[in-house]
């Protein structure tokens, strides 16, 4: 074998008839999941703080922000060209770029890199799309296992209030409309978030996801995570006086596609549920 | 009325129609010549009464322009390259290839699934999982494979033009020398191009004769392809 084949082969587990090393990744994966509004982009953004409070060396990576991929999706879901399968497709390769350029390499280095979306929210959305579920399964083998999967559990009501109260209009695939469920975008919107809930739920068992209450206080579902965390940390790669990008440097990273730490800044009512 | 049939099971939003259309796909190396012939074969089977559609790779109107600027870096790997051609691939295939088959045409394809399995095979992305990512396509009705040795393409390759980085593997290989690459690159992807003839009972055509010969060969083995089909 190649060194290329080699590292595709524990890239692809052994359902291809080869055996995953996890072993040769020294880093830990942490991946957060949930339906929008969950509020699991605010946990995995205070999670990063903690961990970089404590000199851990943390990679952020978001579901469909490949610098190769991410225009052409952009394009297909401003032209409403994308379909279920075409969705799903160009997703899987958004993914695989992530997984090459930056989850791997930053593992392989001893980072903790935190996931915000994984291969589950594909699993939940194609599938609500008609997508062959099995399949699905197929086509993300080259994912790697996650350390530690965090499923945020919130109500449909309780996300709708959030999504209402806090963002921009909701998109055409985001509210599921190309599945013509209904032309009003809000109740289309609620029939396939109810669907991706379903999806979830029945994924925590066959994946062994972790299930937060995501209607505590902030503060609270934040203290749960962080009990997740803490035994993962033991080896986790630190840093000493430099910064990140120094760090990532002196394992060989050139840091191209590792982000700076998050510095979104929290909203009033994150900040007072604290 | 002729049923549609998946490599595996049968993707969202295809399948339930007839489709009393040809699909008929010409597969070979970076050039052997198949532009040329499909050009020659679109004049006859249009001029015999046939609709023809023609469609390659990369032409989709959602991923081609994306796959040229990803292609244009350095970064591609080789499991994202293959989702991004899977992606244009699917886009053809639901808004072009499907609807032809449907409203009774030959669907003529500059290169399908195996142009994309054999140079992701070659990269060492496991076959099984290529299979898998690939079992929403068609079931061609005909693969014509234009077959040659590295030796007979080179001269054809270079008397129109450079050697290509993708062409020769560059990507991939690490020696530094183009030509080197270009050999072994291309002696590696009709290897597997022959196995997936093999696999999937290509109709092998020599492409070392002269166009009006390997034409003909075609054309007996599109003839056969298109029985029972209605003309205009």
């Amino acid at each position: 074998m190649t060194r290329l084949q080699e590292h595709l082969a524990y890239k692809m587990g052994d359902r291809y008839g080869q055996h995953p090393d996890d072993g040769e990744f020294p880093g830990t994966l942490i991946i957060v999941e949930g339906i929008d509004g969950s509020g699991k982009s605010t946990q995995i953004d205070l999670l990063q703080k903690w961990l970089n409070s404590r000199n851990l060396v943390t990679v952020f990576t978001e579901w469909n922000s490949s610098p190769i991929v991410r225009r052409t999706t952009k394009r297909g879901k401003t032209e409403e060209m994308l379909t279920p399968m075409s969705f799903s497709l160009i997703h899987a390769a958004d993914f695989a770029s992530r997984v090459h350029a930056q989850i791997i390499p930053a593992l392989r280095a001893g980072a903790t890199v935190l996931a915000d979306r994984y291969v589950y929210t594909a699993f939940a959305r194609d599938s609500a799309r008609g997508v062959n579920k099995e399949w699905l399964r197929r086509i993300y083998s080259f994912a790697v296992q996650p350390t530690l999967g965090l499923y945020f559990k919130v109500p449909l009501d309780v996300s709708i209030h959030r999504i209402n109260t806090g963002r921009e209009e909701l998109g055409y695939y985001e509210s599921g409309q190309d599945m013509g469920f209904s032309n009003d975008r809000e109740e289309s919107f609620r029939i396939f978030q109810g669907k991706l809930l379903n999806e979830y739920e029945a994924m925590t068992e066959e994946f062994g996801l972790m299930t937060i209450d995501a209607t505590q206080p902030i503060a609270v579902q934040q203290q749960q995570v962080r009990r997740y965390v803490e035994p993962l940390l033991e080896n986790a790669m630190a840093v000493r006086g430099q910064s990140v990008p120094e760090a990532l440097g002196k394992a060989g990273l050139s840091g191209r596609y590792i982000s700076p730490p998050m510095s979104r800044r929290l909203t009033a009512t994150e900040v007072s549920d604290l | 009325m002729d049923d549609i049939r998946f490599y595996g099971h049968t993707p969202a939003s295809l399948g339930g129609e007839a489709t009393p259309g040809r699909l008929i796909v010409l597969e070979g190396t970076d050039g052997v010549g198949r532009s040329t012939q499909i050009g020659m074969l679109q004049e006859w089977l249009e001029a015999e009464g046939y609709a023809v559609l023609v469609t390659g790779f990369r032409r989709s109107e959602l991923a081609a322009t994306g796959i040229d600027r990803a292609m244009r870096g350095n970064t591609l790997d080789a499991l994202t390259l293959n989702l991004f051609y899977a992606t244009d691939f699917w886009d053809r295939l639901e808004k072009n290839i499907v609807p032809a088959l449907r409203t009774g045409m030959v669907a003529l394809v500059d290169r399908y699934i195996f142009s994309i399995i054999a140079r992701a095979r070659v990269r060492g992305v496991p076959s099984a999982w290529l299979d898998d990512v690939f079992e929403f396509a068609v079931v061609p009705d005909r693969v014509l494979y234009l077959d040659v040795d590295v030796d007979q393409l080179l001269p054809r390759v270079l008397s129109v033009r450079q050697l290509d980085h993708w062409e020769s593997g560059e990507d991939f290989l690490r020696g530094r020398d183009l030509y080197d690459n270009f050999i072994r690159y291309q002696t590696a992807l009709i290897d597997e191009f022959r196995t997936l003839a093999q696999e999937h009972d290509f109709a092998m055509i020599d492409a070392r004769g002269n166009v009006g010969d390997v034409f003909q060969a075609l054309q007996n083995e599109v003839r056969e392809a298109l029985k029972g089909m209605d003309q205009v």
